[in-house]
């Protein structure tokens, strides 16, 4: 069961996968170790078990709705609401003798540490942007340095995601081909998979600052392949050619909903549907939200410079790395284009000073 | 049983969710909750933990009791102020926007009785434990706890067939909501830990809907 739960995890990490929720030993816990909080996706804790084996602590696991941290948090799932619950009924207050919780930073967008404090009589703690970091955030005495604030989206990290990306798309794909395009399925799940998992793995490497227009890029190189192979006398072009037309086919797919899949990019899919009146299809909204509406340009992020009291709660917690203090010791946006409207910094902000002011009615909603 | 699972889908509509509730238990909802209010002290004053729209609360006013109730839901909440507001229930019930956690700020031995309808089977076991716990310290002596909710049946075979009935509806909740609701086992032996003695447990729907009355010994 825990095996397959972990397959289904990994392959399938777009649905979610819940894990009890709760207090884990990991090691030999006593009264003074700490308590890091995490959510209850499945994937996560295996992971987290896996990489902090070699300590001793206490996992906290609060509800996520069986999602990982970022994309719960983002979707207000991971929220004060869980963490508070999870230290309350979870006895992890007769466990240990201080009062200190490490909290995920990718958490950040859905769990305000303000209101932990002032609701569970806690401090709390960001601890590192990575797990595999958490050894060397204990060695340091509980305190990160600068690349255990970041995120870095590394090709293995890409690849990964990618991975787990891939098999909803992918198997989505394969019922339309078997249905409509049958003599070519064989062609598709190799050209898919290739130019999603290549596209996904290099994207940052690929000129453009829109995955649409990196995806045009990739497509224009691919037609430069297509015509070249057609036109080079003794080519056969009929057994890859199928392969070359269906990748330019799905590379601007997965380039146009790259936001979604890729967690530092943006949605290009997003604002066009909040554009064109579409504010949301099921579940999943494209307008109505902060975030949506930052994303689309209905909202901006600002610092109001009279109200922030230079605390660099923002420049702490943002995992791009968006904001920095300016020369009179307030906060200032440097890095706008890389903001991906995670809403960290507008959600821990303790004086009001980061806002969100809208400067365009959204669409949907007019 | 399986309005129990698609509770979940309903739950997106809070305010036709009483309406699409009664339509798919055929009526069972209220009849439940009718039940529930019957079993109330008149004039009682009663907790509701997880009091959705309000709607057993109502009946439980009509029966003049006073009643508090918390829901997590936001849009929940919002549905039971409206109620409120029309069914003019001021003053005899308020309802606050919080999860079982927020149960440890009610006094000692505050209320006569304390009821839940299929709530705790959407905590997690700690979160049920902790809800308990606080329900028997917060109860007067004498008073009483009242739960309906979904239960794991106590058989093999009515496990199975259970869970095999249950199983398109959990996957159809799951893939519209990405949760679902999870029946709750051994209820009766997690009351009486906290102290409080099961009075009844009444078993329907394949032994999988338990209706358990608790007492407070005086």
């Amino acid at each position: 069961m825990m095996f397959s739960k972990t397959i289904w995890g990994f392959l399938f990490r777009l649905f979610p996968c819940p894990t009890r929720v709760g207090l884990r030993r990991i090691g030999n816990p006593g009264p003074d170790s700490p308590v890091l909080v995490t959510c209850n996706f499945h994937l996560t804790v295996q992971r987290l078990k896996k990489i902090l084996h070699s300590l001793d602590l206490w996992l906290l696991v609060a509800d996520s709705k069986g999602v990982n941290v970022w994309c719960a948090a983002g979707a207000e799932e991971f929220n004060t609401h869980s963490v508070v619950s999870a230290v309350k009924t979870s006895g992890i207050g007769d466990m240990v003798t201080h009062r200190t919780l490490i909290l995920p930073p990718l958490g950040a967008p859905g769990i305000r540490a303000a209101d932990v404090r002032a609701k569970t009589g806690w401090q709390t703690k960001w601890g590192p942007v990575y797990a595999k970091d958490i050894p060397r955030f204990k060695e340091r005495g509980f305190r990160r340095d600068e690349s255990m604030k970041r995120i870095r989206y590394d090709l293995k990290e890409r690849f990964d995601t990618a991975i787990g990306a891939l098999f909803p798309f992918y198997f989505l794909g394969v019922i339309i081909f078997l249905v409509f395009f049958r003599d070519f399925l064989f062609d598709y799940l190799v050209a898919g998979a290739a130019a999603f998992l290549a596209f996904l793995s290099l994207c940052p490497w690929i000129p453009g600052k829109r995955g649409i227009t990196k995806a045009i890029l990739c497509d224009a190189i691919l037609l430069a392949m297509v015509l070249t192979f057609e036109f080079l006398p003794g080519f056969d072009t009929r057994l890859f050619l199928p392969l070359l037309i269906i990748a330019m086919v799905m590379v601007p797919l997965y380039g146009l909903e790259l936001g979604g899949i890729a967690s530092t990019m943006k949605s290009d899919l997003d604002p066009f549907l909040a554009k064109h009146g579409i504010g949301a299809i099921g579940n999943i909204s494209f307008a109505g939200t902060i975030r949506t509406e930052i994303l689309n340009g209905y909202r901006v992020l600002t610092c109001d410079r009279e109200i922030c009291n230079g605390c660099r709660t923002c420049t702490e917690i943002c995992p791009q790395g968006v904001w920095q203090m300016g020369q009179d010791n307030r906060a200032e946006m440097i890095r706008k284009g890389a903001c991906t409207a995670c809403r960290a910094c507008l959600v821990q902000c303790e004086t009001g000073a980061i806002q969100a002011p809208t400067i365009q009615p959204p669409k949907a909603y007019q | 049983m399986f309005s129990y699972v698609f509770m979940k889908i309903l739950e997106m509509r809070p305010r036709s969710y009483d309406r699409r509730m009664q339509k798919a238990s055929r009526g069972r909802t209220r009849q439940m909750k009718e039940k529930i209010a019957g079993q109330m002290p008149e004039k009682g004053h009663v907790l509701e933990i997880g009091c959705g729209t309000g709607e057993l609360a109502g009946f439980m006013v009509e029966r003049g009791c006073t009643v508090e109730g918390f829901d997590l839901s936001p849009s929940m909440v919002g549905a039971a102020m409206e109620r409120i507001e029309k069914e003019n229930l001021s003053g005899r019930f308020s309802v606050k926007c919080m999860g079982v956690e927020g149960m440890d700020d009610f006094p000692d031995e505050n209320f006569d009785a304390v009821v839940s309808t299929l709530a705790l089977s959407e905590l997690s076991d700690d979160e049920r434990r902790f809800a308990l716990k606080h329900a028997s310290r917060i109860l007067k002596p004498g008073g009483r706890l009242v739960i309906a909710d979904e239960v794991v049946p106590r058989t093999k075979v009515r496990r199975f067939i259970h869970s095999v009935a249950r199983l398109p509806l959990l996957i159809l909740t799951y893939l519209i909501t990405g949760t679902s609701t999870r029946p709750i086992s051994g209820l009766s032996s997690q009351i009486k830990e906290t102290g409080l003695s099961v009075r009844k447990e009444e078993r329907s729907q394949g032994d999988s809907f338990a209706f358990v009355i608790a007492l407070k010994e005086k």
